[in-house]
């Protein structure tokens, strides 16, 4: 097939000013990947066909938004709802997707006009220091996720008496199945593939049956407000705000939106794909907060999700067997999908920070550092699981926070990026994004950091 | 690689073809306070961040 006229240079990014008549540079086998995904596009917004350009375009933002609706994400939001019942956190969780979604917009534009991941930004134009100060904080909080991930398929698995061995083997075969075959698209769909199964929550609360009137009240009203100690409502609501915007999700986004081939021409359904992506896991995640909420008054505020099988044996006695197999089953996905993703954004984060090849769209042999770091973080974190008595609970329970108190630094970074009118031309940052994003970056700092400081000093017994 | 992967490498824009991208881009102007800001920023996190690891490490003990 040939292939038709190229497309006419589109309006975007300044950073190859005056370039344009330069003779091409040597192509690599990644250009030529990525140039048969362009061509594609490029076919299908020439005949007008809409719905198949959109399937084309989405991928990075329904990933990440379903991505961050991972395992100790969805455990967490149970746990609110089964301590507190519905109430405040329900909306809530509505909010810091609607947050999410303002974060990830901007990341996705950055990605599609520079062509370039957040990591080697931040390293470019921020300089070294701070480039390695953000990949450092991303590859910690990185690794206490994965192995929070792996909790989350253990608990998932052993409600099917199925043990940790194989919960660390299968998501190591996972991670490497999907490594294999060289081109971003594949991994994108088959990841894609797995995300459907978030759905699994939404399902799950159906099946508990809740009293709609009661879920409507909780939405509109933010009520009833939870009672308890100060220092546990902090940390449900930094807990809830880890569970929706994360460092992983800022470096996951963007380096995907740039392996992609995303143009400026393509912003628009970026913008569909990481909305569509928000509101999908704002509705599943409510999902599993209804669902936790169903043991509230059956004992479910002592309920210890991640010692055993927790949620769903306690699902099993209070709402019936088949509850508790679609929460298992959602989790084992919920954990799957997370460990895919977060290590792909390990993969980008080591790649663009050393300088060498950091796409999909290049062999294992082209891009080894990319692999290496993206199957040796699952690794790692599949042998932490393995360590008889490690304090898997505690690393889980406190990985969103930590999440949470490192985010501040990621967010001014790309609120910087996206005000960098040498990189972005007319897709930076207008006065009502910044200000948004400014609002945005001081709650959650507030948040995250009220927590960290109370929790510090019930620790050294001064409050 | 074949001509015809060649002709498609027409639809990629000039700046997402490998050798562009992996150009490095000059370091952004910063003003001192800028600086300072952002200094203020990082000191901030790591001394939060170090209250939430001696709480997760306290945790342990219990």
């Amino acid at each position: 097939m040939s292939p038709p006229p190229p497309p006419p240079i589109l309006e975007g990014p300044t950073v190859t000013d005056g370039a344009l008549a330069l003779p091409r540079p040597p192509l690599t086998p990644e250009d030529a990947a990525r140039s048969r995904d362009r061509f594609r596009v490029h076919t299908a917004r020439r005949h007008r066909r809409r719905w198949y350009l959109l399937w084309l375009l989405v991928g990075p933002g329904l990933l990440t938004m379903l991505g961050e609706n991972d395992g100790p994400s969805m455990i967490s939001y149970a746990t609110s709802g089964a301590a507190y019942g519905l109430g405040f956190f329900l909306p809530f969780i509505l909010v810091t997707f609607a947050m999410a979604v303002i974060v990830q917009e901007m990341v996705m534009r950055v990605g599609a006009v520079t062509h370039r991941g957040y990591g080697q930004l931040v390293l470019e134009r921020f300089g070294s220091v701070w480039g390695w100060f953000s990949a450092g904080d991303l590859i910690v909080t990185n690794l206490v996720t994965l192995i929070a991930e792996f909790v989350a398929i253990r608990v998932g698995l052993s409600y099917f008496h199925i043990g940790a061995g194989i919960a660390a083997l299968l998501g190591v075969v996972l991670v490497a199945f999907t490594l294999s075959g060289g081109r971003y698209w594949r991994w994108e769909r088959i990841v894609l593939g797995l995300a459907i199964f978030n759905g699994l929550f939404l399902v799950a609360a159906i099946m508990v049956k809740p009293h709609w009137s009661a879920v409507g009240h909780s939405l509109a009203t933010f009520s009833p407000f939870p009672a308890g100690s100060f220092n546990t409502l902090l940390l449900l609501i930094a807990s809830t705000i880890g569970a929706t915007v994360t460092p992983w999700m800022i470096f996951f986004q963007q380096s995907a939106s740039a392996d992609k081939g995303l143009t400026p021409s393509d912003v628009r359904h970026g913008r569909y794909d990481t909305i569509t992506g928000g509101l999908l896991a704002a509705l599943f995640g409510c999902g599993a907060l209804i669902v936790g909420a169903a043991l509230a008054g059956h004992g479910g505020s002592g309920v210890v999700g991640l010692a055993g099988a927790g949620f769903p044996r306690a699902l099993a006695h209070v709402s019936g067997n088949a509850v508790a197999t679609v929460f298992a089953l959602g989790l084992i996905e919920a954990g799957a999908v997370a460990l895919l993703t977060i290590s792909a954004s390990t993969g980008y984060a080591v790649g663009e920070c050393i300088g060498v090849p950091h796409s999909f769209n290049n062999s294992a042999r082209k891009a080894a550092v990319f692999y290496a770091a993206n199957i040796g973080a699952a690794l790692i974190a599949a042998a932490i699981i393995l360590i008889p008595g490690a304090p898997l609970l505690s690393i889980a329970l406190n990985a969103n926070v930590l999440a949470t108190v490192l985010l501040p630094v990621a967010l001014v970074f790309m609120i910087m990026l996206a005000n960098d009118r040498e990189l972005m031309g007319r897709w930076a940052n207008n006065a009502v994004n910044n200000w948004v994003a400014i609002a945005i970056v001081a709650f959650i700092s507030v948040c995250g950091g009220a927590y960290a400081i109370d929790s510090f000093l019930q620790a050294v017994h001064l409050v | 690689m074949t001509q015809h992967d060649q002709d498609l490498v027409e639809f990629l824009e000039r700046d997402q073809l490998v050798a562009d991208r992996s150009r490095p881009l000059p370091r952004a102007p910063l003003s001192g306070r800028a600086n300072a800001a952002l200094w203020g920023l990082r000191v901030f996190t790591v001394m939060l961040s170090v209250m939430v690891l001696y709480t997760f490490v306290s945790q342990l003990g219990h």
